[in-house]
């Protein structure tokens, strides 16, 4: 079987200004699969990420050269970024909840994009709240103020809130670290299940969590990828040097 | 997956947006145009020399661009004026202010500086004719006892006047600029032994002391445009101030005395002249520009030298503040050469009394109580004399001539006229900042050209609003003195404020909030509408009120383009009459109504207050939720 890949880059370079962030990235992520980015601090996770979604189009002083492919479709070619941006969902370090009630956080998506009954807007709340491992504990206070949740619930409601424009592909930029090891926990259970329905990216300064949920991982340093391939033999028996240092713990 | 299809929405927005920021270049521009559009002939005839230079003033209503001159056009004697009120009033309000702000930021007890630091920022929204009115009904008599003429008009009412009323924005823009030294520069005088005083005076308003400049000329500003207070208390004979109790003009009151019975080229020569008043306000808001700039170099030197401070061992920080020029040491330094150990010596120089800096502790505390002494006692004054007086007659009477005045019909068109300003003004300003604060490229060149218009329309002082409204809706568009032609010039003045307090409001939503909905595939108007604007509503909200608090004080621009006597209640837009602020004038100006003036100022001030204090609890409540959001 021909492997299907969601996301693949081609000779990826960015620059900020002068400075070189990311350097002649190829990578190829297959499709619903949980893809790890590693790296110390400052490497280009991020900015790899939000190339994804067109996110850095809000950099002023950013410039890409090279092809990104979504599924396929050139994302720099003459599309609607808005739409890339609701095939393509991002969730991120800090959870960013609006200062809205829950209900309009996860329809604020939907309507966006035309959703307009109300049967299937609360269809979506449902569903995606459920998927996002959250209705239980929130279903009651579906009018309240998001603000009002804990930090978990928080990145949880963020979750469901970018389910809910129903994306191929879940982009995570550290989901957990602003979060106790519970509500982690919690989030890993959550990729897991998603997974099957979902290929997702997350970045991750934990290796303990790569390795317990990433199918494959990709260490990164200063801006290029040195290293990809299966989690398991990435961390059992990595090639590069310089990524096994950073595994072991002796830099980064 | 369908991710191939385009929108125009977008654009449509920006352009509409765009445009908006566009109207405050035509604003300015047409000011301008106007200004030397009514200057020039005016100067043709008189000679600009002899306008400038002329030291005689003695305008004739019949001279015209055409025929022979009869009358003198000289403004330097108003020149002189409004140079010596501005400093008399820098003088008081700004040793009182800064004192003040001394005493606030570093001295206070932490209770009491909440309360004063409330309340000081409060007192810059009473409207000027209320310090005017003051002035006239309370100053002037008391310093008459001291006057040779028995008249207490003159240079020193005028800066005492004025200078109080400047003291509420020197205070609180010196007070925000000491707060914002970096600690580590006290910590690091206060490790090498200085007395808490002497590490204010030496190490934290030296770091500061751009900030402090810049609401220094903040107050000059204020000072050299005010009009309506002056007009109250200067005497008003167009001649040079010759002691502090002659009496005097500036070039605002000149402008404001003249221009209602002004003939054709006497009209030309007050254009010209608020012209001259624009040019010098626009030359201190550059200084002031310029000061802030240098700030800003000067913080890139502070952070250095806050990392120097913290890092280096106490002996090395001496040395880097005396290189980089902050500190002077001498005593320290006198006494370092003539001992080894220094710990000894930070301990006899700790003992020592720095003579200066402690005098300069107590003028703070001094200055506090001064101002707040002054400001609230005419507060105090004016509702203890008024209050009484607020009658159902006064608030709602029929309007007569010849009766006891009421002031329903004032009422009535200061309603009016912040309706019809607020529907003009808010809408532009706010679509234009939103221009700015999400579409414009931050340093693009339109950016910083909309900046600066908006910065010149904050700078042009009142009266000249006044003036252009007068001329352009009053007169080229014939709508007459109406409430019409008031409002809208009411509108132009507080264009730049709105645009200013809402792009602050939408600077402070978080960009994380923005990124969010944009990774949901929401375009860039959607995000706007449903994210960012929710978000800082509180804050534009507190703008808004304060721009209707800003139509309720200001009286200048009204006075022109409205009339300045109470009328009867007004049938329409096209009706003229007087808002509170010019009713207070017009009854404060006679001695006849007394009574009725001081529930006037009272019915202004109680407004103001209220208007102000929500505008500060909607903002305050604003800060608290963004805060927590984060
Ligand atoms: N807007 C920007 N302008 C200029 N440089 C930037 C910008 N954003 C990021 N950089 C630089 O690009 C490099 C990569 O940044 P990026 O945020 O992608 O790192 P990261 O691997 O995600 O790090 P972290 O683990 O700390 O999140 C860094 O050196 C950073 O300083
Ligand atoms: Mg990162």
């Amino acid at each position: 079987m021909v492997e299907k890949y969601s996301i693949r880059t081609e000779d990826l370079d960015l620059h900020y200004d002068a400075f070189k962030a990311l350097s002649n990235v190829n990578i190829q992520i297959p499709e619903k699969t949980i893809t790890a980015f590693i790296g110390p601090s400052g490497c280009g996770k991020t900015t790899l990420l939000k190339c994804f979604n067109r996110m850095n189009d809000l950099i002023a002083n950013c410039r890409i050269t090279g092809k990104i492919y979504v599924r396929d479709i050139d994302i720099h070619s003459d599309i609607d970024v808005n739409a890339l941006r609701r095939d393509v969902g991002m969730v991120f370090q800090k959870p960013n909840v609006f200062p809205m009630s829950v209900r309009d956080n996860v329809t604020f998506g939907p309507i966006t994009h035309g959703v307009k009954k109300k049967s299937d807007l609360d269809k979506i709340v449902y569903e995606s709240l459920h998927n996002a491992g959250l209705w239980n504990e929130v279903k009651d206070r579906l009018n309240k103020s998001a603000l009002g949740l804990s930090g978990g619930q928080q990145q949880r409601l963020c979750i469901a809130r970018a389910l809910a424009v129903s994306p191929d592909i879940l982009l995570m930029d550290e989901p957990t670290s602003a979060l106790d090891p519970i509500s982690s926990g919690k989030i890993e259970d959550l990729c897991d299940e998603l997974k099957s329905r979902y290929t997702i990216v997350i970045v991750t300064h934990n290796m303990q969590q790569a390795i317990r949920i990433s199918d494959y991982t990709a260490f990164f340093l200063l801006g290029e990828m040195l290293e990809f391939g299966e989690t398991e033999e990435v961390f059992s028996n990595p090639k590069n040097k310089k990524c096994e240092n950073y595994i072991t713990g002796r830099f980064g | 997956m369908h991710i191939q299809k385009k929108h125009t929405k977008e654009k449509f927005f920006k352009a509409l947006f765009g445009a908006t920021a566009i109207l405050t270049i035509l604003e300015v521009a047409s000011i301008i145009v106007f200004m030397l559009y009514g200057a020039v002939p005016a100067l043709q005839k008189i000679g600009f020399l002899n306008f400038i230079f002329g030291s005689e003033w003695n305008s004739s209503n019949y001279d015209t661009y055409t025929g022979p001159m009869e009358g003198l056009y000289g403004i330097m004697p108003m020149i002189v004026g409004s140079l010596f009120a501005t400093a008399g009033a820098v003088l008081v309000g700004g040793t009182i202010g800064f004192f003040s702000a001394v005493f606030l930021a570093e001295f206070c007890p932490k209770k009491l500086k909440k309360v004063l630091s409330h309340s000081i920022n409060l007192l810059s929204g009473i409207p000027s004719v209320v310090y005017g009115f003051f002035g006239m009904k309370v100053l002037l008599p008391l310093l008459g006892v001291f006057s040779e003429n028995g008249d207490g008009a003159g240079i020193l009412s005028v800066s005492l006047v004025l200078g109080i009323m400047i003291t509420p924005t020197v205070t609180a823009l010196s007070k925000t600029s000491i707060e914002a030294v970096d600690r580590s520069f006290f910590e690091g005088a206060v490790a090498l032994g200085a007395r808490k005083e002497r590490a204010v005076f030496k190490v934290i308003i030296p770091a500061g002391k751009s900030g402090i400049f810049a609401s220094l000329i903040l107050g000059i500003g204020r000072a050299i445009g005010e009009t309506m207070a002056v007009v109250m208390v200067a005497g008003n004979n167009p001649i040079f101030p010759s002691g502090i109790f002659a009496s005097f003009r500036t070039l605002t009151t000149n402008i404001v005395l003249e221009m209602s019975y002004g003939g054709e080229l006497q009209t030309g020569a007050l254009i010209a002249s608020g012209a001259v008043l624009t040019f010098f306000i626009l030359a201190t808001n550059i200084c002031f520009g310029l000061i802030r700039n240098s700030g800003s170099r000067f913080k890139g030197k502070k952070s250095s030298l806050a990392t120097l401070a913290t890092s280096y061992t106490s002996t090395d920080f001496t040395e880097a503040t005396k290189a980089e020029g902050l500190l002077d040491l001498q005593t320290t330094d006198g006494e370092l050469q003539n001992s080894q150990t220094f710990n000894n010596n930070f301990l006899v120089t700790s003992k020592k009394t720095d003579k200066a800096s402690l005098i300069g502790k107590h003028m703070g505390t001094v200055s506090t109580i001064i101002a707040c002494v002054s400001l609230f006692s005419i507060i105090i004054f004016i509702l203890v004399n008024g209050l009484p007086y607020i009658t159902s007659e006064l608030l709602f009477g029929e309007f007569s001539y010849a009766g006891t005045p009421s002031i329903a019909s004032s009422i009535v068109s200061t309603l009016m006229v912040i309706v019809l300003g607020s529907v003009v003004a808010f809408p532009l300003g706010i679509a234009a900042a939103i221009f700015l604060a999400e579409y414009a490229n931050k340093n693009g060149k339109m950016c910083k050209i909309i900046r600066l218009m908006s910065e010149t329309l904050g700078g042009i002082p009142s009266i000249v609003y006044g003036l252009f409204g007068l001329l352009f809706f009053c007169n080229i568009l014939k709508m007459g003195t109406s409430i019409l032609a008031g409002g809208l010039t009411l509108s132009l003045m507080i264009v730049s404020t709105t645009i200013r307090g809402t792009e602050e409001a939408l600077l402070m939503v978080n960009d994380s909030l923005r990124e969010a909905s944009y990774a949901l595939g929401a375009g860039k108007f959607r995000t706007i509408r449903k994210v960012v604007i929710p978000n800082a509503l509180p804050g534009i909200f507190a703008t808004i009120i304060l721009g209707i608090s800003r139509m309720v004080s200001e009286s200048a621009p009204v006075l022109f383009t409205m009339g300045a006597s109470i009328k009867p209640m007004p049938t329409g837009f096209k009706s003229s009459g007087a808002t509170l602020a010019v009713a207070l004038y017009a009854l404060g100006r006679e001695w006849m109504h007394i009574n009725e003036s001081y529930a006037t100022a009272c019915v202004l001030i109680i407004l103001v207050l209220i208007l102000n204090i929500a505008s500060a609890m909607i903002a305050s409540k604003f800060t608290k939720r963004l805060t927590c959001t984060t």
